[in-house]
């Protein structure tokens, strides 16, 4: 029994170890050394530094306030894109639509499109002098500093709202038709069902698709990466997986690991005290 | 407590044996006699981003069975081959040879990733055939170490359209003080004398150089980081006020919008290198027969002196076996008349050698330009680059903060001045925290 389970748990375990828990370790590990040297191109010796690289991390301004964007964008984007996935996926089940096949790849379909091709696309539609909808983007400019990062939400709610529903729509497959039909019988109508069965039945898809997001939003690069060479008002450090790769890039790598601890760390913060809020929640 | 400084003595002893097999590696290489011939056939590999580069390398593995080059292409460095070479540096498997910007051969340098070729007869023998500037970029002015091989410079000239001036009224601007006269014709007449480009900061760096300015200095013990100095303040005030006055636009650089800015005639000048002329050829096909160079508007009339901006060397990695092979390699790709004539001719790079300014290829009038001999106008430049600028050892760091400021100034933000201000209070940082020694 014993051998069984170790043979079915093996090619996860060395995959999961391989390629997760020894870079988060080496990363762990790096960030606790720092450089000395002498001389103006004197080769670099690494020195055990403990917190050294840490205390940079905190007192590092942009960093925070990288932080702090990230916060902003998730509180507005990912409520925006989940209510909307919700939505979608309660209207494909209602059966209120026809071609529901149909209508489930097509929603589907923007997450097909790698992140990158889907910054540039976008990129294209918001340029103010090159976009088919040159009347509304050169009126408003999607690419200044107040409304740049709600264009790259746009962006990202566009490439994952299908993804996204498709998780809540095979959580709402998966509702024992009994239920509807006892709802029925006691009177409920599509609207009244929605709200009193179905949301709560696919509440802990809600809860996995809101960690998801969690984590994609603290560590956003590539919409950034990309707009940065659309936008004046995109910088080097505007998400904090951004300063991890300028920082990595002087090369410091030490330091680029210490962000990356404390990115992960926050990161796990944030989505673990997500679900235990909604745990307690779930027990009242 | 005990526990813990136990632990720290077993880190410590970790980090010292991985450093002393490092320096032990870097001896081996100091030593002139490391560069001699391997005596037996050997691959080397190459990485660069030269478009074309295969065809150029095909000819140098036909010639040479003994000595076969594999190339590999990625993104221009700071877009992040250079970033590529870091990390197979740290882990121990970069390329034989690589392209390295002279202002990216400090960063290079510091992180003790480069071949010094100071060990090898034929790469000494051959300074007299660089450009002196090219390869005081490439020993950083120091006797008895040569970090690279130059490859090719980018002499600045003015870049207008002759049509559009002369339609107008309007004298080609010969000082900068002409120039700002120009900007307000242009403006006047619908367009804009050129686009300031917020991300292009090594360009900005070439209108210092030309300016006197210097950015960095190494007096061997420690650097100094000037990028406030009078001639770069100079600089900075004359291209905030075009900016002020709106008589430049800023649309992100080399972007299709900013394609679209030259094509559709709304730019009507470029200060940039030579091959820039590449640049505009590929970016604003519209416009072919319509362009002119001339030299770089000047500080004071009648001066001549001209800025730079890019540049490349062929370098030696550290890991590399056979530093003589590539060596040689590098030493065919950057001077004979063959590989020059076919690096001009795929990506019109502008060689580094003093011969090169007589190739063939550069004595031909260019179409697109109406025909005009543009190379004239760049062999002249070449001659009046500065040969002291230097470069920091961070600058992919450097230009990503300057940047980030000057994204600020072209949306008025801040100034030009605040932003260099800014950039070099953190590229003070970014030393400080790589334990690189600066004066402040």
């Amino acid at each position: 029994m014993k051998k069984a389970i170790l043979f079915f748990v093996a090619p996860f375990g060395a995959l999961f170890t391989l390629f997760y828990l020894i870079p988060i370790g080496y990363a762990i590990w790096q960030s606790l050394f720092t450089v000395e040297r002498t001389g103006t191109f004197g080769p670099a010796t690494e020195v055990f530094g403990g917190l050294t690289q840490y205390k940079q991390v905190f007192s590092d301004g942009p960093f925070w306030e990288s932080i702090g964007r990230v916060l902003l964008f998730g509180a507005v984007q990912v409520p925006v894109m989940l209510g909307l996935a919700l939505f979608l996926a309660l209207l494909l089940d209602s059966g209120l639509v026809k071609g529901r096949r149909f209508f489930r790849l097509v929603y589907f379909l923007p997450y097909a499109v790698p992140g990158v091709v889907a910054a540039i696309m976008w990129g294209y539609l918001y340029s103010p002098n090159l976009s088919p909808f040159t009347e509304v983007t050169s009126a408003v400019d999607l690419l200044s500093p107040s409304l740049v990062l709600w264009a790259m939400a746009n962006v990202v709610t566009w490439v994952y709202v299908g993804y996204n529903m498709l998780i809540i729509y095979s959580a709402l497959l998966a509702v024992p038709t009994e239920i509807y039909e006892a709802a029925k019988i006691d009177g409920a109508g599509v609207f009244r069902t929605a709200w009193s069965i179905k949301i709560p039945m696919v509440m802990p898809a809600i809860v996995l698709t809101t960690v998801f997001s969690i984590i994609g939003t603290l560590q956003l690069l590539a919409e950034p990466q990309v707009f940065r060479s659309f936008s004046s008002a995109v910088s080097s450090t505007y998400t904090p997986n951004l300063t991890v790769l300028s920082t990595a890039s002087i090369p410091n790598f030490h330091l680029a690991a210490a962000f990356s601890v404390v990115l992960a760390l926050a990161t796990f913060v944030l989505s673990f005290s997500f679900l235990k809020f909604t745990q307690r929640k779930g027990v009242q | 407590m005990r526990v813990r400084a136990g632990s720290i003595a077993v880190l410590l002893a970790f980090s010292l044996g991985a450093c002393s097999s490092g320096s032990d590696d870097s001896s081996s290489t100091e030593a002139g006699s490391a560069c001699a011939p391997a005596g037996a056939p050997v691959t080397l590999t190459y990485t660069t981003w030269i478009p074309g580069i295969e065809k150029v390398v095909d000819v140098w593995n036909k010639a040479n069975p003994d000595i076969q080059v594999k190339v590999q292409t990625g993104p221009n460095g700071n877009g992040g081959t250079y970033a590529n070479f870091f990390n197979q540096l740290k882990a121990g498997n970069a390329p034989d040879l690589g392209h390295i910007e002279y202002d990216a051969l400090p960063s290079f340098r510091v992180q003790d990733g480069l071949t010094d070729l100071a060990g090898c007869d034929i790469v000494t023998q051959s300074q007299s055939k660089f450009i002196d500037w090219t390869w005081n970029q490439v020993t950083f002015g120091e006797q008895g170490h040569v970090y690279g091989i130059p490859q090719d410079a980018g002499p600045m000239g003015l870049f207008y359209r002759k049509d559009l001036f002369e339609k107008n009224n309007i004298p080609v601007p010969t000082t900068w003080e002409e120039y700002a006269a120009a900007a307000e014709k242009v403006k006047a007449a619908g367009g804009y004398i050129t686009n300031f480009s917020q991300s292009d900061i090594n360009q900005f760096a070439g209108l210092v150089w030309q300016a006197g300015g210097h950015w960095f200095g190494n007096d061997g013990t420690n650097w100094t980081v000037t990028m406030t100095d009078e001639p770069t303040k100079k600089v900075a005030d004359y291209w905030q006020g075009l900016i002020d006055k709106k008589l430049v636009s800023s649309v992100p650089p080399w972007t299709p919008e900013w394609d679209n800015a030259y094509n559709s005639s709304s730019a009507w000048t470029w200060v940039s290198a030579v091959w820039g002329a590449n640049s505009i050829l590929a970016g604003a096909p519209k416009t072919s027969g319509k362009w002119a160079v001339a030299p770089m508007p000047q500080w004071s009339a009648g001066e001549k002196v001209a800025g730079n901006w890019g540049g490349s060397s062929t370098a030696v990695f550290k890991n590399s076996k056979h530093p003589y092979e590539a060596a040689k390699f590098a030493l065919w790709l950057n001077t004979s008349t063959e590989a020059l004539t076919l690096l001009n001719k795929e990506a019109q790079l502008y060689p580094a050698t003093k011969e090169g300014a007589s190739l063939p290829a550069l004595k031909e009038g260019v179409e697109f330009y109406g025909g005009q001999k543009i190379y004239d106008v760049f062999a002249e430049a070449s001659t009046q680059v500065k040969p002291d600028f230097t470069w920091g050892p961070t600058m992919t760091k450097t230009y990503a903060d300057a940047s980030d400021g000057f994204k600020k100034a072209v949306t008025g933000q801040e100034t030009l001045t605040k932003a260099l201000e800014d950039a070099q209070a953190s590229t003070i940082a970014t030393l400080k925290s790589q334990s690189i020694p600066v004066k402040e």
